[in-house]
């Protein structure tokens, strides 16, 4: 999967767990988003995991620092399943 | 899930979207799908969708312990809503629970919650010592902890007056020390397992137990752990646990102000044994523990059995000859339940909804005290469609799952279990012979006369606080103003000297009601006002009503007061009582669409002489 193909899929995901719409770009952070804040964080991870199909280890997701950065991140654990 | 269905509901501001949302949540198996419904919500709310029906006052309730509330909290306040009991949450900072227990000034006291959630860490729930430490030390270790759970709980219990609720400690899932778990408190495994069960057998009587042990286990103890989750964001169990725990939350504050079931009325047969009796004869059925089907039968009669002794009133409804019916549990050797184990017996041709009804009247109960039990789709559709407030449970294809069906419908826990609870069948019973000696009376004075009947008044004691509670809770009918209360409401009433409250227990000749009215009356310069007045339908026409007046106004005189004043606020259930204060003399005085005043003057009055020998119970200490 591309970063492209990945953040296309988290479109989707955001579109479910946010009110607000937002629109995916992979330099966007966290900062960028109102609603983005630490506790929505934990279920929008929960979401990924799920629709991926994949678990993140532990940590490993607070050292992205885009939507970009967490593209590859689970681009690579995709990977490595 | 009818996901694309339900987002087009919410785009039209379609008010069935509130419906679809309740019963998806109901549906809803995992954390995901629970999270993005409880979103739809908000989003629902921002959009103000229309919602129909009354809009319920908010619960304001404290969520506190050593973990992080999000996002249990968005769980929780979307089941409370969907299942009409929303709240107002506020939530203790993380494994900050202790202070703000302890200190008056913290955020907790000013939020003023009516209800705690207390989950106490599980990092405190350790022996710090040794594997091999003599038992005596692990044991006292432990009950040290529980000791400082309770210690907290009746802190903010008496600082709020909040109805608490806890939860116990999960058990570790993994394999860790072996076997030798088992033979030392000093494991995690089994000093947890002592702490819980101190902790229940301890719990005081306004301790609501959540039982996060039982939920692990039933869910799994692996998937019920998350260690991730408590590295990172401090959860207290893992995602996939969380929706059963708000369910369990949300259960646990229904049940405190909800009624529970009263009455379980079974269909024959197919459910209480294999077979057709009009078909295959009393010998053809299948009970008993001759063949595999015949023993899942009967395991079902000893739960229906067990029902009985936990306060459960049993009926039958049948389509069946009512003599062939009674037949089977005259002479079949193996049944289990025996004629005289149910209230009423219904074998016929009428719709199983009427039978239902006929036996709400004869009981006088309300129709929503009664559940249904039938393996026939067809009768648990006529009985929806018809007395929709029964509660109905279709039993699956096999009887093997039939307990288990019963066992999980949640619709028969008791909280605190009283003696009267125990009692009840009893009571009932005796309830049809009264009935049919006041049909061969004509002359009511002498019908009342031969009940010889005996009432005690007395006011509210700490030791019929859970009685009080649950009567409170549970009458529909008569009930002029329908205000519940809790326990710790009660306790507090009983320290304000502005009331007066009272309790009515009748028994006669043929057995003892009980607890069976409740009186409070709020003192406001000279008028006594009756905040409550309630009374349990078993005992209606039997001159209760008179002497409680007689009573109110004695104390009315006591206290120096000119007028009495009846409220009646109405409800869906208490049109009996709708002119009730009109009946027994009172003058209205007022009416709007939220209810009806009336006065009665003190001095004016005259005791109602009854057929009922009164005796007075002073305030004993419990």
């Amino acid at each position: 999967m591309t970063q492209a193909d990945v953040i296309a899929k988290l479109q989707t995901i955001f579109d479910q767990v946010f009110l607000e719409p937002v629109h995916l770009t992979p330099i966007m952070t966290a900062k960028d988003v109102p609603e983005w804040d630490s506790l929505t964080h934990i279920s929008l991870l929960l979401a990924v995991e799920k629709a991926f199909a994949i678990r993140f280890h532990v940590g490993e997701v607070e050292t992205t620092r885009n939507v970009g950065e967490f593209a590859d991140l689970i681009a690579k654990r995709i990977q490595t399943l | 899930m009818g996901d694309v269905e339900i987002k087009a509901l919410l785009l039209n501001g379609n008010p069935e979207f509130w419906d679809r949302l309740a019963i998806l949540t109901r549906q809803a198996g995992d954390f995901d799908e629970m999270f993005q419904l409880s979103n739809l919500r908000k989003k629902a709310l921002a959009r103000q969708v229309p919602r129909p029906g009354p809009v319920p006052k908010k619960i304001r309730l404290a969520l506190m312990g050593g973990y992080s509330f999000y996002p249990f909290r968005e769980l929780l306040e979307h089941v409370g809503d969907m299942e009409g009991l929303p709240y107002e949450l506020w939530c203790g900072d993380y494994d900050n629970y202790i202070s703000e227990i302890m200190d008056e000034a913290s955020g907790l006291y000013a939020f003023g919650p009516q209800a705690v959630l207390l989950m106490p860490s599980e990092q405190r729930c350790k022996y710090p010592g040794k594997l091999t430490d003599p038992r005596e030390m692990q044991q006292a270790e432990a009950r040290r902890v529980v000791d400082s759970i309770l210690e907290l709980v009746r802190k903010v219990h008496d600082k709020s007056q909040a109805e608490v609720m806890v939860t116990n400690f999960m058990l570790p899932a993994r394999h860790d020390l072996g076997a030798y778990r088992d033979r030392t408190l000093g494991s995690d495994w089994a000093f947890r397992k002592w702490v819980n069960l101190e902790l229940g057998l301890n719990a005081p009587s306004f301790l609501h137990l959540c039982d996060l042990e039982f939920l692990a286990y039933r869910a799994g103890g692996l998937n019920a752990r998350d260690e991730r989750a408590w590295f990172e964001s401090k959860q207290p169990c893992s995602a996939a646990l969380l929706p059963a725990l708000a369910r369990e939350v949300v259960h646990l504050m229904a049940g405190l102000r909800r009624a529970s079931k009263k009455v379980l009325v079974l269909d024959l047969d197919n459910t209480l044994w294999g077979g057709v009796v009009a078909d295959d004869g009393i010998e053809g059925i299948e009970i008993g523990d001759t063949s595999p089907r015949g023993e899942a039968f009967k395991a079902f009669q000893k739960y229906a059995a067990s029902l009985k002794e936990r306060g459960i009133l049993l009926a039958v409804a049948s389509k069946n000859d009512q003599a062939k019916a009674e037949e089977v549990f005259q002479k079949h050797p193996e049944m289990v339940l025996r004629l005289d184990d149910f209230v009423s017996f219904k074998a016929n041709w009428e719709p199983k909804s009427e039978n239902i009804r006929q036996m709400a009247t004869e009981l006088n109960l309300g129709l929503d005290s009664f559940v249904f039990v039938d393996d026939n789709p067809a009768e648990i559709e006529i009985v929806r469609q018809f007395v929709p407030e029964v509660e109905t449970i279709l039993l699956g294809p096999d009887p093997a799952d039939y307990v288990g069906q019963l066992q999980d419908c949640r619709l028969f826990e008791p909280r605190n279990i009283t003696s009267e609870d125990i009692e009840r069948t009893h009571l009932y019973r005796s309830e049809t012979q009264r009935k049919a000696l006041a049909a061969t009376m004509t002359d009511m004075d002498a019908y009342w006369e031969s009940l010889a009947m005996e009432g005690e008044i007395s006011a509210f004691t700490p030791i019929d606080v859970p009685r009080l509670a649950q009567l409170i809770n549970r009458s529909n009918q008569f009930n002029l103003t329908t205000r519940r209360r809790s326990e710790a409401d009660l306790v507090a009433l009983m320290r304000d000297p502005a009331y007066s409250c009272f309790s009515f227990r009748l028994k006669d000749r043929f057995g003892d009601h009980g607890l069976i009215s409740i009186v409070i009356a709020k003192k406001t310069e000279a008028v006594l006002s009756i905040d409550t007045w309630l009374m349990s339908c078993r005992v209606l026409k039997r001159q209760v009503e008179d002497e409680v007046l007689n009573e109110l106004v004695r104390l009315a005189r006591q206290q120096g007061c000119m007028k009495l004043e009846g409220i009646y606020l109405p409800t869906a259930k208490n049109e009996m009582v709708r002119d009730f204060y009109a009946r027994m003399g009172f003058v209205l005085t007022h009416e709007d669409e939220c209810g009806k005043k009336y006065d009665l003057s003190v001095p004016a009055f005259q005791p109602i002489p009854t057929k009922i020998k009164i005796s007075h119970r002073s305030h004993d200490p419990g």
